[in-house]
Order: C-alpha cells, then sequence, then structure tokens
C-alpha cells in the first residue's frame, strides 16, 4: 500500500531520535502500519482491547505511584514500582501530548518476569495502538505484557 | 490539429512558468525585510531579518527562553507575552493556553513568526541567562545511579546565580541520539565558587542526556550550558525551613545549604531526605558536618525500603508521612516554610501534607517540572 506524505512524515519522525534515544522503532524492518497491525492481532488472540491493555496499565501505575518508588505488592504474585522523573516527553504523533518521564515496573514472582512502560507507552497503546518497534529500548511484547499485568494469583 | 511534440512544449512552458511566479513569490512574500523586537518597552531593542520564529530569532541574539521538543510546539515550554504585532493566536498554540494567557497575549515563541515589528514582555531575570562553555573537571560515582559533575567555565568566566537555581546543560549529537537536546539540571556546589558548578545527576533510564552524561563524556571534555533558571531560592525570611528533597532533589538543597553556612543564616531549619535503601544514601557526611556549620540545622536522612540484612540506625519510612509527623510535634507547623525538590509524585504528596498542616500554599517553594 503506498504510504500517504503525513505516515512518511511520522514514521521519519518515529525513527529519529529527537525525542527518545534510539527514536521509537528500534531496529525493526517492518512499517509502522505493520507492527501495529501485528501486535493488535496479538492483543486480539489474547481476547483483549486496546482499551483493556492500557487501562490496566494505568491502573497498575496509579497502584505503584502510591509507593512513591517503593515495590507495592498488588497481588500475591505482582509487585509494582514507579521511578519518577522529573520532566515531560511529548508523543511523536502530531497532536498535543505530553506525558511524565514516569516508568512503572511490574514484577511476576513466581515466573521471575518483568515488564516496565513508560506513561508514555500507556498513551501509545490507548491513543496508537503502538508497542513500538522492535529494538527500541521501550518496545513492550503484547504477550509478555498481558501475561504479567492480567496474571492470576 | 496541434501536433503533440508542440502540446507538451506548452504545458512544460506554462509549468516552468508557474514554478518560476511560485519561486518568486516566495521570495518576495518571506522577505519580511527588517524587523524590530522590543523588549520591555524599550529596554532593549533587536534589529533584524525578519522571517524566522521569535523563538529562533532570541536563541540567536542569545536570550535563552527554555524551549524543550526544538520548536515543533508540542512542550509548550517556550511561552513569551507579546503585546503588540503577533497577530491571531494558532490552532497550534490554544491547547497551551489558559483564559489568562489568551487574555494577556502569551504566544509559544516557537510559533509566532517574525514578519513585522513586535513588542515583547520578557521576565527580567530570562535576559541575564547566557550561555557558557565548560570543562568537565571531576565525575564522582554517588551511588549506583547517582553521579556528580563537575563543570568549570572556559575564559575566566563567572556564572552569577541565585543558589536553588538550575541551568541547562547541551546533549550535542552522539551514537545514541542524532539530535542535540538541552535538560535542566539544578545546581549543587557552593556558591562562593561562581568559576565552576556542580550538577548532582541521576541515570534515567534510556535517557538522551544521562546516557550521555553518564556513558560518554569524560573528564576534559567541553559542555554547553546556559542558565540560570528558576524561582526555587531560600526567601528572605525568619520563618522556620522544611526541606524535603529525594534523590538528586538534594542538589539544589545542598547549593541553599552552603549559601546558608557563607552567610551566617541563623534561620531553624531541618532537612528530610528521602531514599529508598541504603544503597542509595550519598552526602550523608557533607550533610551532618553542615549540622555543625550552621546554628540551628539538622539533617535527616529517610530510608523507606532497608534492603534485607542492611544495617541501618537511622529513620526508616516514606519521607513525607516522617516530615508530617515532625511538624506535627513542633505546633507551629504553619509558620514553616517548605522548599520541596524530587519527583513530580513526591513533590505532590508534600504539598497535600504541608498544606494540611496549615502552611500555605504561597509558602511551598518548587521547581515546577513541566
Ligand atoms: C527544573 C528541573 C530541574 C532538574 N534538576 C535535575 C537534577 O538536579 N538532577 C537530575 O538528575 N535531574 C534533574 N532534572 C531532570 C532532567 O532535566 C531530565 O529530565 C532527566 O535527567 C532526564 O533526561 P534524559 O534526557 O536523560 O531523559 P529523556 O530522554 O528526556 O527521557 C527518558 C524517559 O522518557 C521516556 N521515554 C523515552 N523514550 C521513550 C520511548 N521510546 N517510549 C516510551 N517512553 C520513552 C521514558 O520515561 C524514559 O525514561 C530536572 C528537571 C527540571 C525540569
Ligand atoms: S519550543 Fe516547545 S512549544 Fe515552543
Ligand atoms: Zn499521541
Amino acid at each position: 500500500m503506498k504510504k500517504s506524505p503525513q505516515q512518511r512524515k511520522l514514521e521519519r519522525l518515529l525513527q529519529s531520535s529527537k525525542f527518545s534515544a534510539s527514536g521509537f522503532m528500534g531496529t525493526d524492518r517492518r512499517g509502522l502500519w505493520e507492527i501495529i497491525d501485528e501486535d493488535a492481532a496479538e492483543i486480539a488472540k489474547r481476547g483483549k482491547t486496546m482499551e483493556e491493555v492500557a487501562a490496566r496499565m494505568q491502573q497498575l501505575t496509579d497502584l505503584a505511584e502510591q509507593g512513591l518508588g517503593d515495590w507495592i505488592q498488588v497481588s500475591k504474585n505482582l509487585h509494582v514500582a514507579v521511578d519518577d522523573n522529573r520532566g515531560m516527553i511529548p508523543c511523536p504523533w502530531p497532536h498535543r501530548v505530553r506525558c511524565m518521564k514516569r516508568i512503572t515496573t511490574a514484577r511476576h514472582i513466581p515466573s521471575n518476569t518483568g515488564v516496565r512502560w513508560s506513561d508514555l507507552n500507556i498513551h501509545l497503546i490507548k491513543e496508537h495502538g503502538f508497542f513500538e518497534g522492535k529494538g527500541s529500548p521501550f518496545r513492550i511484547e503484547p504477550g509478555v505484557l498481558i501475561d504479567i499485568i492480567f496474571s492470576k494469583d | 490539429m496541434v501536433p503533440l511534440f508542440i502540446a507538451l512544449a506548452i504545458i512544460s512552458g506554462i509549468g516552468a512558468l508557474l514554478a518560476a511566479t511560485l519561486v518568486f513569490a516566495e521570495r518576495v512574500i518571506s522577505n519580511y525585510g527588517d524587523v524590530e523586537v522590543d523588549i520591555n518597552k524599550g529596554n532593549k531593542k533587536l534589529a533584524m531579518k525578519g522571517g524566522g520564529s521569535l523563538l529562533e530569532t532570541l536563541t540567536a541574539q542569545k536570550i535563552f527562553i527554555p524551549s524543550a521538543c526544538g520548536g515543533r510546539g508540542t512542550c509548550g515550554y517556550c511561552k513569551v507575552k507579546v503585546l503588540e504585532g503577533a497577530g491571531p493566536l494558532l490552532p497550534t498554540e490554544e491547547p497551551y493556553m489558559d483564559a489568562e494567557e489568551r487574555s494577556s497575549g502569551v504566544r509559544l515563541s516557537c510559533q509566532v513568526k517574525l514578519r513585522n515589528d513586535l513588542k515583547i514582555e520578557l521576565p527580567a531575570e530570562l535576559l541575564t541567562i547566557k550561555e557558557y562553555v565548560s570543562v568537565c573537571e571531576e565525575i564522582i560515582d554517588y551511588t549506583y545511579d547517582t553521579k556528580q559533575f563537575r563543570l568549570r567555565l572556559t575564559d575566566g568566566q563567572h556564572m552569577k546565580y541565585t543558589p536553588g537555581q538550575y541551568v541547562q546543560v547541551l546533549a550535542p549529537q552522539y551514537e545514541k541520539s542524532s539530535e542535540e537536546v538541552y535538560r535542566a539540571y539544578s545546581i549543587s556546589s557552593d556558591p562562593a565558587d561562581q568559576a565552576a558548578i556542580e550538577l548532582i545527576i541521576r541515570r534515567v533510564p534510556d535517557g538522551i542526556c544521562t546516557t550521555y552524561l553518564f556513558d560518554y563524556l569524560k573528564v576534559g571534555d567541553k559542555v554547553r550550558i546556559n542558565g540560570p533558571y528558576g524561582q526555587f531560592y531560600l526567601r528572605d525570611t525568619t520563618a522556620p525551613i522544611i526541606f524535603i528533597a529525594g534523590g538528586s532533589g538534594i542538589a539544589p538543597m545542598k547549593c541553599i545549604l552552603h549559601n546558608m553556612k557563607n552567610t551566617n543564616n541563623d534561620r531553624r531549619a531541618v532537612f528530610f531526605f528521602g531514599i529508598r535503601t541504603t544503597k542509595d544514601l550519598f552526602l550523608a557526611e557533607e550533610m551532618t558536618r553542615f549540622e555543625t556549620q550552621l546554628a540551628q540545622f539538622k539533617f535527616v536522612p529517610v530510608v523507606s525500603q532497608p534492603e534485607p540484612g542492611a544495617e541501618w540506625a537511622g529513620v526508616t519510612g516514606r519521607v513525607t508521612h516522617i516530615a508530617e509527623d515532625y511538624l506535627r510535634k513542633q505546633g507551629n507547623a504553619h509558620e514553616h516554610e517548605g522548599y520541596l525538590c524530587g519527583s513530580p509524585g513526591m513533590i505532590e504528596s508534600s504539598i497535600g501534607i504541608l498544606k494540611k498542616l496549615g502552611i500555605t500554599e504561597d509558602k511551598i517553594y518548587y521547581d515546577k517540572f513541566s
């Protein structure tokens, strides 16, 4: 499919390091829309929607925030903490959204696995269905994310 | 019938003519000639070529307006009051303005094009901001994720700043970033020496500037900075002081404490310094030394989650709760001035507590991070 000039401009911006060291696309050779489509398929396969995933991430971030950096036990097996940094980072899409440079880490104790996201990741997933390109430091694997944040005790 | 090649020639001719007209029009229309920017009612007048953005133009004249998005109109930092000549507010600016800003002519300077003479108003302190070239003189590891950088200004320059203020550090293009970025860092050093500044910086995961400073900058390298900025400084009163800081938020407090020592300031002051584990504690000795150098100063490091097996005999708990307990016991909580520096979450929580204890908002000071 032929890309519109706006799509090409957005992809260029996502590859640049203006806002994010190494950009948002990482080393992924796929195009933006391919990444979005493949991740959307994975989310659907797991029986979730982007809204549900983003809402759960936000809920965990809000819980973790109460710890001001300390680990908070959400359930027997799930612990979360925030690393709150001063400053804001803008969304690369052409609209006026800025997010705090706050990182939430979720740890699933029995499997010893973890996942981290920034406030911008929540926005990117909720509004743009974008989990970032492979190789980006903030790429989130949708399957791993769902396993951890929706884990049952 | 007109032969095909003649038709093609006519079409190409028309195309070329149109293109030439467009280029000509672009040159004429975008040639705004010389324009004048009047700053603070004639206090300073700049004559320059029109066409660029107000932000670019001021930066070229070494007037540094805060900016965090490189003029894309997405950070909202570059606000300037334009009294005359800027035309109507653009749709790109609207989301960043509240009603008061709209009515008083505040604009995003990166979105305002210099097409004609402008009259603008800048806070006086912005006019004192300068750019400096410094050399990284020393890097000290404080903890696993926090370092102190000492930058000596070159050419015998001095930076006049008020203790508590911050500078912007330029991270140049490097392997991980194809763009230059500026980031804000509070000055932590003793203001008695204004030929060098120290910054206490915590590594932010995959951050552009902190990755540069931690992994690429070496002693002897040049660092471009500008400043000073900010309204976070010790007010000249006799009110008792409560400092609350977390992690690298200790930086401006340290600078203020040095200054209190230099000026024999004998105000009552207590500093609650919050860290998560004992591994996050640094500068404890220097802070304890201030207890002997200042008439009425107490330093209280507070560890929230001491790691198992750590020998920690000090205070344990959430720094905001410990500060709250202390103030309650004082009986005169409402008389205090609150000075806060740290993560947005810690600041928000501290403000809530101080207000609950009767300290009014105008006596609570912190750097707004957004
Ligand atoms: C007034 C003021 C004073 C300050 N003083 C100090 C100080 O004294 N000491 C100090 O250490 N700091 C201080 N700071 C913070 C400092 O200015 C920087 O914001 C901080 O160092 C991070 O900068 P960075 O370039 O390393 O990170 P950035 O690159 O700006 O941001 C990195 C963060 O952005 C998010 N992010 C980046 N890329 C992505 C992506 N692809 N997907 C999702 N999320 C992403 C993540 O949260 C990541 O951790 C101060 C800030 C202000 C406003
Ligand atoms: S510089 Fe970011 S909005 Fe103007
Ligand atoms: Zn967005």
